[in-house]
């Protein structure tokens, strides 16, 4: 009889270092699992531009017909996968159904929360912007985006990149992108994101006229953007 | 502790796990920004490629665990403890994972997910071990 509770005791142990045991096995795995199915970007990365901004006005961060009533402003990192999913997703119908036809005017003002290659791309974007190449170069980005603070925003990769948009002068890119002139850009969207209470990427501000923006939430949907641009043009 | 005072607490733990699982998700899919502290970086989290398992939510599935956990606290029979303790031994260590991924890699806290990682996951995991060894 003495020996019943000691045995139960036993075969309790062993049970829960059995559980432990099993617990971790899984846990493991489903680390493993998460280290190889996490959204890195590398997947649907695609040569080919996904948006096509031919013959349409640039100037600066600015893409469109400058005295439309309508601004369409988005605040992105160029390392933030949410940001690659918008432009993936929205920028295509944004750009054809309402820049295109300039009924919107779209601003882009980068943020770099992410870290150092949030900076690098940031900096490349904007100098591809004093030649009003923003929009080209910030889609070719999130094309090819990898891993945060990876160091994929590589000259190599830029210079590839940059050599596959018509009128980019690449070596003036790469001379601007350290200028005073980007420097201060950088700081204009970082005092502007401060000023709109910019919290998360992307975040989108509808500006209708000189009117203060407001914000929309539309999470990857055209649908959904279209209606607040319907909505805005009604005014 | 009487078993019922481990009950209770594991129960009061899985329903904050499910509040803080459940925010989390709700903003991920509400396209919602998260109530973080000053300098926090619970944006930078949430928004970086290990917020997600094959295009799920982490927070997405850490609310299924703790809404199964719920359900097994609730039925209560000796397959429905040694399988809470499982799941929740599981979580703990998940929850050890993403504490390095954080601090390490992301190089950005999310008190969020920090509360549940270093609070809730270790107490629902103690608690219901505890109650596997006690039965």
């Amino acid at each position: 009889m003495a020996t019943r509770p000691s045995s139960r005791q036993g075969a309790s142990r062993r049970s829960i270092v059995a559980v432990i045991a099993g617990a971790a096995v899984v846990a493991v795995a489903l680390v493993a699992g998460a280290l190889l199915l996490r959204n890195d970007g590398g997947s649907s990365a695609s040569p080919t531009p996904n948006v096509d901004f031919s013959g349409i006005p640039q100037e600066g961060a600015v893409l469109g017909d400058a005295g439309a009533t309508v601004r369409l402003i988005e605040y992105a990192d160029l390392q933030c996968p949410a940001c690659r999913e918008y432009t993936e997703k929205v920028e295509p119908s944004l750009v054809a159904d309402y820049v295109r036809p300039g009924r919107v005017v779209a601003e882009f003002r980068g943020m770099t929360f992410i870290g150092p290659d949030s900076v690098t791309a940031l900096r490349f974007v904007h100098a591809a912007g004093l030649q009003n190449r923003l929009w080209q170069l910030q889609e070719a980005l999130y094309r090819n985006q990898g891993a945060e603070n990876s160091g994929w925003v590589t000259d190599e990769l830029v210079r590839e990149l940059a050599a596959d948009i018509p009128g980019l002068d690449v070596d003036k890119l790469f001379a601007d992108k350290d200028s005073a002139a980007v420097t201060d850009l950088l700081a204009e969207d970082a005092r502007n994101a401060q000023a709109d209470q910019i919290q998360a990427t992307p975040t989108l501000l509808i500006q209708i006229g000189d009117a203060e923006p407001y914000q929309i939430h539309i999470g990857f949907d055209p649908g959904a953007l279209s209606e607040a641009l319907d909505d805005a043009l009604q005014g | 502790m009487s078993d019922r005072a481990l009950r209770i607490g594991a129960l009061l733990v899985t329903l904050a796990g499910i509040g803080i699982a459940g925010y989390l998700t709700w903003a991920h899919f509400a396209d919602q920004s998260v109530v973080c502290v000053q300098g926090g970086g619970c944006e930078k989290v949430q928004e970086s490629s290990y917020a997600e398992i094959a295009g799920i939510p982490v927070a997405t599935l850490g609310l299924a665990s703790y809404a199964t956990i719920l359900v097994l606290l609730l039925w209560d029979a000796p397959v429905a403890r040694l399988s809470a303790a499982t799941l929740a031994l599981i979580g703990l260590f998940f929850s050890a994972y993403l504490v390095v991924v954080q601090l390490f890699v992301i190089d950005a806290v999310c008190v969020w997910c920090m509360a549940n990682d270093l609070v809730v996951a270790p107490a629902l995991a103690v608690l219901t071990v505890l109650r596997l060894l006690r039965s």
